[in-house]
């Protein structure tokens, strides 16, 4: 069912879920902060944000040995595709939830964008 | 009325006046708490240290013990706090809220009293009802057992009828809600079963669901509360937010459950379910972030009570950082299999007990304290403002320091104890004679000793901070309707 994590990669497992972590809440600050302020070039660092999560999951999906089993795999992939779209609902139930304060949206500081 | 400024209890509720006598407990736990944790603490650089007087083992109990119940006090004291504010009508059944405060205070200072004068008994019955029940983190004996479920229905009493005889806010129909899963499920953690595996099943129910469930949804409801009270945030937006939020926490908090099930005897399928919902357990916390981030955007930081905003603020982060990073670092049973139960468990559990609850309930003590010295002002400018900064930097670099140093020695005791020694018990006195452990403790002791200076302050502070005052609160750039 699972598969212990060798000695040698007890750092890089512990070090790359903490960056999974760090990462994705990185991506979602960035992603949330570029639309709150509409500084849309900081929309690149938070892709680079998650393209560092990509590189973090895979590490610790092959230090935790992960791609072991049928099961983990589909972990991984959910871990990426999960933190991929979070951040995209949360701002969708942001704008939400302040449309009340704001309902121009054109006007406000956090214009509604795709 | 007095005058802005002082101490006084006309400024306050019913309801609120119950608060602080629950607030003022709960500081003095927390002091208690302190103490224990530093005797403990010399006792692993210095074994011999009160051997046989006050042994390692009860001062731990007594340092975790202490750490529960004051956070279930000011839990309970932020719940009465904003009762009347929320229910729109006085307290239902106060008298017997107040009778229950000091049933309940007593019995804790009896308890306390037996941990430290008797400590141990003959192991049959007696012990179990009278003096200690044997349950990690739940060691009360049975008679208090019994009387903690009985304090908190009447607390859940007076919590529900205020808010069934009055109005029912989302922040109050969460809360009661959330009030019969949190005082239900302690009754899991009451019965007896000789099987160990059962036992510890049960348990986890307590300490888990307690912790990961319905104590994250409980401060929840309070820092919505606190975000309306201190930015003045807009009350649709904090109710769809906990909403929100209690979906999430629920949804992955639940059958995280899974993750303390790896190594207790129970069947293989807790690996599958422990990894699938351990993996989600931090997507709260990242939304969390996000709407933070959002809400200081929309109001630029513009707030009425700077000391409980900042420690709001520290919860965020702590919350995130100590339940999320620290706990993901560690969940997944293929590297739990070495971390569990080491200094790296204690690692994650001091950074997420303080991050997440600790911070909440003193930004609370701050709130009690501008409204019971008649509103006040408590934004830029105040007077003595350096010591409650102090006080918060103290207090968080003091944690911070005492999680990297058992982070450390954690680590080490994974790799040797663990991982080369297999877990034997030369493996466990190999790694705790090791440099990285002993120095690991070390550094543990010297932040302790930070954080007991942070906590001094932090007493000082409440005791003095808008003493007086006559400014009033600086008022909402946008109120907080019903």
């Amino acid at each position: 069912m699972i598969e212990p994590v060798a000695l040698q990669d007890f750092f890089l497992t512990f070090f790359s879920a903490a960056m999974v972590i760090l990462c994705g809440a990185l991506y979602a600050l960035l992603f949330a902060y570029a639309r709150v302020r509409r500084r849309q070039r900081l929309m690149p660092l938070a892709y680079l944000a998650y393209l560092g999560l990509v590189a973090s999951v895979l590490v610790l999906a092959m230090a935790a040995n992960l791609f072991a089993t049928g099961f983990w795999t589909f972990i991984v992939m959910l871990m990426l595709i999960g933190y991929l779209l979070a951040p995209h609902a949360i701002w969708h139930l942001c704008v939400g939830t302040h449309a009340h304060d704001h309902p121009d949206q054109e006007s406000g500081p956090y214009q509604k964008q795709s | 009325m007095a005058m802005p400024g002082t101490l006084d209890s006309a400024n306050l509720n019913g309801g609120q006046k119950l608060a602080v006598k629950y607030f003022t407990v709960a500081l003095a736990l927390f002091g208690a708490q302190i103490v224990f944790g530093l005797l403990a603490g010399i006792q692993y650089l210095k074994p011999d240290f009160l051997y046989g007087v006050l042994d390692f083992s009860v001062n731990r109990m007594v340092h975790i013990n202490a750490l529960v119940v004051w956070l279930l006090f000011g839990f309970i004291g932020s719940s009465y706090w904003l009762l009347e504010d929320e229910a729109g009508i006085p307290v239902v059944g106060l008298r017997l809220g107040n009778l229950v405060f000091w049933v309940f205070t007593l019995a804790v200072a009896v308890v306390v009293v037996v941990y430290l004068l008797v400590q141990i008994g003959p192991g049959d019955h007696s012990t179990l009802w009278l003096i200690n029940e044997g349950r990690e983190y739940i060691e009360a004996p049975r008679w208090a057992d019994i009387g903690i479920v009985a304090c908190v229905l009447a607390f859940f009493f007076n919590v529900a009828a205020t808010f069934a005889k009055g109005r029912y806010t989302g922040i109050g129909g969460v809360l009661v809600l959330d009030l019969i899963a949190l005082f239900g499920i302690y009754l899991a953690g009451m019965f007896y079963t000789p099987n160990i595996s059962v036992d510890q099943y049960w348990w986890w129910w307590v300490i888990h669901l307690w912790v990961e469930a319905t104590w994250e949804v409980l401060v929840g409801c309070l820092m919505a509360y606190g975000l309306m009270q201190t930015l003045g945030v807009r009350r649709k937006i904090v109710e769809t937010w906990l909403y929100i939020e209690v979906a999430l926490m629920f949804g992955s908090g639940i059958l995280g459950l899974g993750h303390h099930y790896f190594w207790i005897g129970t069947p293989e399928y807790w690996f599958t379910i422990g990894g699938f919902f351990s993996a989600l357990e931090p997507i709260p916390l990242v939304a969390m972030v996000v709407h933070s981030v959002f809400d200081s955007g929309t109001h630029n930081m513009k707030n009425n009570n700077h000391p409980a905003l900042a420690w709001i603020i520290a919860h965020a982060f702590g919350n995130f950082f100590g339940a999320g990073v620290w706990g993901f670092m560690h969940t997944l049973p293929q590297i739990n299999l070495y971390t569990h139960g080491t200094q790296w468990s204690a690692s994650h559990g001091h950074f997420a007990f303080f991050g997440a609850y600790a911070t909440l309930v003193i930004a609370f003590f701050y709130l009690a304290l501008q409204k019971w010295r008649g509103n006040v002002w408590m934004s830029g400018g105040l007077a003595g403002a350096w010591r409650w900064k102090w006080a918060l930097g103290l207090l968080n670099l003091g944690m911070v320091g005492m999680v990297m140093a058992m982070l450390v020695a954690g680590y080490e005791q994974s790799q040797i104890e663990r991982a080369i020694e297999g877990s034997s018990w030369v493996g466990y006195f190999v790694a705790q004679a090791h440099p990285w452990f002993v120095q690991g403790m070390w550094w543990r002791q010297v932040f302790g000793w930070m954080f007991a200076a942070g906590f001094v302050l932090l007493v000082w502070d409440l005791l003095t901070l808008g003493r007086g005052e006559r400014r009033p609160a600086q008022a909402h750039s946008e109120s907080a309707p019903r």
